[in-house]
């Protein structure tokens, strides 16, 4: 756990704007900008160590609740099932030791010491996965139903909304949340929709909790969402601004341009503290800059929508001027430029869909992409864009991935750590290791049969879903609010059929 | 690529060899015939001439003289039971949208036949996944939504085709929508239907004034017919109709919630027409009324987005639970309004076939079932000598995503297949 980590995780529960001076380092990044954030970091490691000193006492507090001592975890031992780590090889008969919220020990049986007193759960003849990471999903900020009561997924008033947050539209009771954890999906990045240039904060969030800040993953402050193409170009049907994808582009260069000033004159204003200048005057927030100053010290990752060949390299410009982080998002057309993506080492996440269409710049998706990308060296991600596919489906998306050429390793490291690469949290979740957040899924057979049913989906060491509790079947198999008769219904006549 | 339309010449090669008077024997490890002469999921070897099928034989020998195809499974061409494809085009803008004539609540004179474009990318894309036969009907807007029409799918390297040399049945249907939409289309503009209650009405309506218009062409069929004044006017609208009340053509209902399918089902029983109910997403709450009133079921896509109220309470069970009942259903794709702009039925039917349907009745669903909802089993559905040879190959369990359709034959002619397979 680095000082950075909780530095992060600091700014996420308290919300005070020194969040701009946090910087990190990713491994995906070019050299340059390895190094780039390498002076960034040496520069405020000073101030970063003491605001790590300072908050310790802030992050204990706020945290406590979740951070038990080991002495008091439970203990988990699941053991028999053929176990996808992803990190490594399948196991045949594996062993998976769990510690209150974390991973203790993943292996094969017989080699894995079985700790004494803990609770052991048989799971022969099933396979474990880990929790699956959708990093792009409108689960609780898109409900069900979609109701304009309900609904809050695009602020369509201007096409600059760098301000919004996702995570003060989510509703976690919406039943959408739980068909996600009914389709396996444990972690999930649920972003503001595609009709803004820049639409908002996403919010990174594990899939229980009855609030917001129980779902948010500490220690994250989520994505910026962006759009270009059809999507924001529909203000230009009422004659306003963007008409085109030109305006489009010019819009975004013009917020990080003046995000670029707004940064300048905080860097001044923290120097002069740093020297001792007591009269240095802060400068105004602003709640729109505040996030692209975050996108342009690389603490947030811009998680972008875009479908089309020329609107994808118009991405790869804007992220080659500002110097951002970016994920493709959709990529419809990613594959016909997956050598430039590999080039500039840019990950995209795939939205699969039954057919091309519905919108212009769908029309060339295709179920080969990811293989195509795969191949080309560019690391592949499989979204729900949930309400365009549900997340009850995100498995079988996958198997399309697997008809269109990709292997079944790539397949399940698309939907778990490459997926937690793209939203910085490989440290925390996508493959089953020893010190990660203890979430996975039990199925009842091969991940990419269309047969197979998750069976339980377990976050941080809690069963969150289990298809043999009628109430949560009712969100595996039926509809988002159920009549009550429903599970009587399907008992009485489908029997022992399931 | 998968995409249908990226022509190959190897493809060109096939379509030459498949020509009209070719036989050609396809053979399948595991060949399932839907009601053919056959033990379904045995090997067994298809006899194709002039485009239909003149026999089965058991295990795998090739007779001589015939074009050899070989593939793991195979199947009937698989029939989506009721669609948009080919009136509603895969861009999804205006010029390629002709689903809904929003214009007026009964369009009971249009056809779909008059709107379909053969060269619409989505029916060559479909027959890439093994769908040979399509209903498709106006879309979801108006309570008398017009009439539907059944015609083959095709390659993309078949010849020009039009809709004549494409079409089953020109006119297979009328139909008739219930529910959330036809009030949400017209009750914003103010104009009936506002309300469920209007759109009964409406229907109500239409069926009422088709039967007085029935009467009187009989009364004139029965008179001496020697005052040409006295002849009825004709009446596109009436005569469409008229042609489901006298049990001519089937009357498809498209309805999700529970009391729009009842809804349905009593506006058939006071007109006395055998209902096929379409969508039905609550059809398993209504099992027994659907029994009672002989209703047939196209059940609509669960890879539907649960979009509206109507649709809230459905289930992945929906077709294992009706075909439980004994009710007599197809699977259908129906419409999709956004990304993507088709659902595609062997990607459906894997899910029915996974949530309690089978292999086995997820097949019939899709092929000889569906052709007998729609009146067309003398020609397609199932492999039987004198069938159409209507053909899909497979190179593992077709529901499976992970496996692919190795080839297509519509009437005998080869219209898709990957490349390497045999």
């Amino acid at each position: 756990m680095s000082p950075v980590w909780l530095l992060l995780h600091c700014r996420a529960l308290v919300d005070v704007d020194w969040g701009r001076k946090v910087t990190f380092v990713s491994f995906s990044w070019g050299i340059e900008k390895r190094l780039e954030a390498l002076v960034r970091i040496l520069g405020s490691v000073a101030f970063a160590v003491a605001l790590f000193v300072s908050f310790q006492l802030t992050f204990s507090q706020t945290s406590g609740s979740t951070q038990a001592s080991t002495a008091t975890q439970e203990l988990l031992v699941v053991h028999g099932a053929r176990i996808y780590p992803v990190s490594g090889p399948a196991i045949e008969r594996g062993v998976l030791i769990v510690r209150g919220r974390k991973i203790e020990a993943v292996g094969a049986e017989g080699k894995v010491a079985i700790p004494k007193g803990a609770r052991a759960v048989d799971a022969s003849g099933k396979v474990i996965i880990p929790g699956i990471v959708d990093t792009h999903s409108h689960i609780g900020i898109g409900s069900r139903p979609s109701v304009p009561a309900n609904e809050d997924v695009n602020e369509g008033t201007g096409p600059i909304q760098p301000g919004l947050r996702a995570l003060d539209a989510i509703y976690p009771g919406d039943p959408g949340i739980r068909m996600a954890l009914a389709g396996g999906v444990t972690t999930a990045n649920i972003m503001p929709g595609s009709g803004n240039v820049i639409g908002g904060q996403t919010a990174y969030v594990k899939l229980r909790g009855k609030t917001i800040d129980e779902m948010l993953i500490p220690g994250t402050i989520g994505g910026l969402k962006m759009a270009n193409g059809e999507n924001p170009k529909h203000y230009g049907r009422d004659n306003q601004a963007p008409m085109t994808r030109m305006e489009i582009a010019a819009m975004a260069r013009k917020e990080f341009i003046k995000a670029q000033e707004y940064k300048r004159k905080w860097d001044d204003y923290n120097k002069k503290v740093a020297a001792g200048e007591k009269d240095a005057k802060a400068p105004d927030r602003d709640l729109e800059l505040e996030p692209l100053v975050e996108v342009l010290e690389g603490t947030r990752i811009v998680q972008h929508h875009t479908h089309r060949a020329d609107d994808i390299m118009t991405v790869v410009r804007l992220s080659e001027e500002f110097h951002f982080r970016v994920v493709i998002h959709h990529g419809s057309e990613s594959y016909k430029v997956a050598d430039e993506l590999a080039k500039h080492k840019i990950p995209v996440t795939l939205t699969i869909v039954d057919s091309p269409g519905g919108k212009l710049e769908a029309t060339q998706a295709e179920f080969e992409a990811a293989a195509i990308l795969d191949k080309a060296g560019v690391k592949v991600a499989i979204n729900t864009d949930d309400y365009i596919n549900s997340s009850r489906f995100l498995l079988r998306e996958a198997a399309l991935t697997i008809r269109g050429g990709l292997s079944e390793t790539s397949a399940l490291r698309a939907l778990t750590i490459n997926g937690a690469e793209m939203l910085d949290l490989q440290n925390r979740v996508g493959t089953l290791e020893p010190g990660k957040d203890a979430d996975f899924v039990v199925l009842s057979g091969n991940p990419f049969s269309v047969y197979t049913k998750v069976l339980e989906t377990w976050i941080e060491g809690e069963k969150e879903f289990d298809r043999s509790r009628s109430e949560d079947l009712r969100y595996a198999t039926g509809g988002f609010q159920i009549a009550d008769r429903y599970p009587k219904l399907i008992e009485s006549s489908m029997g022992g059929a399931r | 690529m998968r995409r249908p339309w990226a022509s190959t010449s190897l493809f060109v090669a096939a379509m030459c060899a498949a020509a009209f008077g070719q036989k050609i024997a396809v053979a399948g490890e595991k060949l399932y015939s839907a009601g053919g002469n056959h033990q379904d999921g045995k090997p067994g070897v298809v006899l194709i001439e002039d485009g239909k099928i003149i026999g089965i034989t058991e295990g795998n020998k090739i007779p001589d003289g015939y074009q050899h195809m070989e593939a793991a499974y195979v199947t009937p061409g698989l029939i989506d039971a009721k669609t948009t494809a080919g009136i509603s085009g895969e861009y999804n803008i205006p010029a390629d949208q002709d689903q809904d004539e929003e214009t007026d609540p009964n369009t009971a004179d249009v056809r779909a036949f008059d709107s379909f474009n053969p060269s619409e990318r989505l029916i060559e894309y479909i027959n890439s996944f093994g769908i040979t036969t399509i209903q498709v009907a106006p879309g979801l807007a108006n309570p008398v939504a017009g009439q539907a029409a059944i015609f083959k799918t095709r390659g993309p390297n078949s010849q020009l085709m039009t809709a004549e040399q494409m079409v089953v049945k020109p006119i297979s249907a009328v139909v008739f929508d219930l529910g959330e939409i036809p009030k949400q289309v017209y009750g914003k503009r103010n104009k009936p239907p506002a309300t469920r209650m209007m759109t009964a009405e409406i229907i109500r309506k239409a069926l009422v004034d088709a039967q007085g218009y029935q009467k009187k062409w009989e009364e004139w069929n029965k008179s001496d017919k020697k005052d040409p004044t006295k002849q009825p006017a004709s009446d596109l609208k009436l005569e469409s109709v008229s042609r489901v009340l006298s049990g001519e053509i089937p009357a498809i209902f498209n309805a999700y919630r529970e009391d729009d399918i009842a809804t349905a089902l009593r506006l058939a029983k006071e007109f006395k027409l055998k209902p096929v109910i379409s969508s039905a997403t609550e059809g398993y709450l209504m099992r027994d009324l659907l029994k009672t009133s002989q209703a047939s079921v196209l059940v609509g896509p669960t890879l539907e987005r649960l979009d509206g109220l109507e649709t809230m309470n459905a289930s992945l069970e929906n077709a294992a639970l009706l075909a439980d009942a004994g009710i007599p259903l197809a699977l259908m794709t129906g419409y999709e309004s956004y990304v993507p702009k088709n659902r595609v039925l062997l990607l459906e039917a894997g899910v029915a076939a996974a949530n309690g349907l089978g292999f086995e009745r997820t097949l019939r669903a899709t092929t000889i079932d569906s052709a007998r909802i729609l009146g067309i089993a003398d020609r397609v559905g199932s492999l039987e000598k004198g069938k159409d040879a209507d053909v899909v190959l497979y190179d593992g369990d077709p529901f499976e995503y992970t496996s692919h359709v190795t080839a297509v034959l519509v009437n005998g002619k080869i219209t898709y297949q990957a490349a390497g397979s045999k």
